[in-house]
C-alpha cells in the first residue's frame, strides 16, 4: 500500500532512465524533458490505473513510448535535415550495390555476435550508428525495433504507406549493418 | 534464367521485407534460392535478425548504464 503522495517520489527514482529512453528516440534533450514531464504528469493523473499492474517502470515506459510519439506527430511530417518529406521516400538504387545489383562490399561474416550483447562498449557503438542514420529512419528503425510496435501502428501514426515503411527499414538496416561493421564487428574492439 | 534470379539488391530487400511480413510463395523461393548460392547475402539476412534482437535490448541496456 505504498500511499498516493509517495508516487512522485517513485516517479523520480525513475527520471534518468526515462530521458535516456526518450533521447535515443528523440535526440533533442529539451524534447526528451518535454516527453518524460508529460509522462509524469500522465502518470498523476491516471495512477489509480496502476495499482500493481505491472512493475512501475514498464508502466512509465508504456506512457513515454506514446509521449515520444505525440510529440514526434506534433513536429510535423517534415521531420528537421532530411532532404526528401515523410512519405515520399524514393526507392532508388543505394550506394550498397553496383548498377547490376551486387554488393560492392559483400556483408562478411559476424561470426558469433550475441556475445556483444553484453559489452557495454557495444552499446555506445550501436547508439552512435543509430544517430548516423538519417532522423527520420532512425525513428522508424527505433519504432518498430527498440519500442516494438507493429508496422500497422506505426503506418497508421506517421501516416505513411507500408511499402514507404519498408523501404525506409530496409535503408536503415542496410545503414546500421554497414557501420557496425565498421565500427565494431570488422574493427579491432580490444 | 536472369529473371528468375534476383540480384543482391532484391534479395537483401525480400529479406528485410520478410522480417515485417510473410512473402508471397514465388518470392519465398527465389530468395531462398538466391540465398543458397550468396554468402554476402546470408550474412545481410542474418545481421538484420541479430540487428533485431539487439534492438529489443535497448531498454535492458540502458536501464545497465545506470550503475
Amino acid at each position: 500500500m505504498g500511499g498516493d503522495e509517495d508516487l512522485p517520489k517513485s516517479l523520480e527514482s525513475h527520471r534518468k532512465y526515462l530521458l535516456r529512453y526518450a533521447l535515443f528516440q528523440l535526440r533533442d534533450p529539451s524534447l526528451a524533458e518535454d516527453a518524460v514531464q508529460d509522462t509524469f504528469i500522465a502518470a498523476l493523473a491516471q495512477h489509480d490505473g496502476f495499482q500493481g499492474r505491472s512493475q512501475l517502470r514498464t508502466w512509465l515506459t508504456a506512457i513515454l513510448k506514446n509521449k515520444v510519439i505525440d510529440l514526434v506527430r506534433k513536429r510535423g511530417r517534415g521531420l528537421p535535415a532530411d532532404a526528401v518529406p515523410l512519405g515520399e521516400e524514393d526507392d532508388s538504387a543505394d550506394s550498397s550495390f553496383n548498377a547490376k545489383g551486387r554488393w560492392i562490399d559483400p556483408p562478411a561474416d559476424w561470426g558469433l555476435p550475441d556475445a556483444a550483447l553484453e559489452s557495454n562498449q557495444f552499446w555506445r557503438v550501436y547508439q552512435k550508428c543509430c544517430q548516423r542514420m538519417p532522423e527520420r529512419h532512425a525513428l522508424v528503425f527505433s519504432m518498430r525495433e527498440v519500442m516494438d510496435l507493429s508496422t500497422e501502428e506505426i503506418c497508421k501514426k506517421l501516416e505513411i504507406s507500408t511499402s514507404n515503411l519498408h523501404v525506409i527499414l530496409y535503408r536503415a538496416r542496410l545503414s546500421l549493418r554497414s557501420c557496425m561493421t565498421k565500427n565494431w564487428f570488422g574493427a579491432d574492439h580490444g | 534464367m536472369g529473371r528468375l534470379m534476383y540480384s543482391c539488391e532484391q534479395a537483401s530487400k525480400l529479406s528485410s521485407r520478410a522480417m515485417e511480413e510473410p512473402l508471397g510463395r514465388l518470392d519465398r523461393s527465389l530468395l531462398r534460392l538466391h540465398l543458397m548460392v550468396c554468402g554476402g547475402c546470408t550474412n545481410f539476412s542474418r545481421q538484420i535478425e541479430f540487428l533485431r534482437r539487439a534492438s529489443h535490448k535497448v531498454p535492458e541496456a540502458l536501464e545497465k548504464d545506470e550503475d
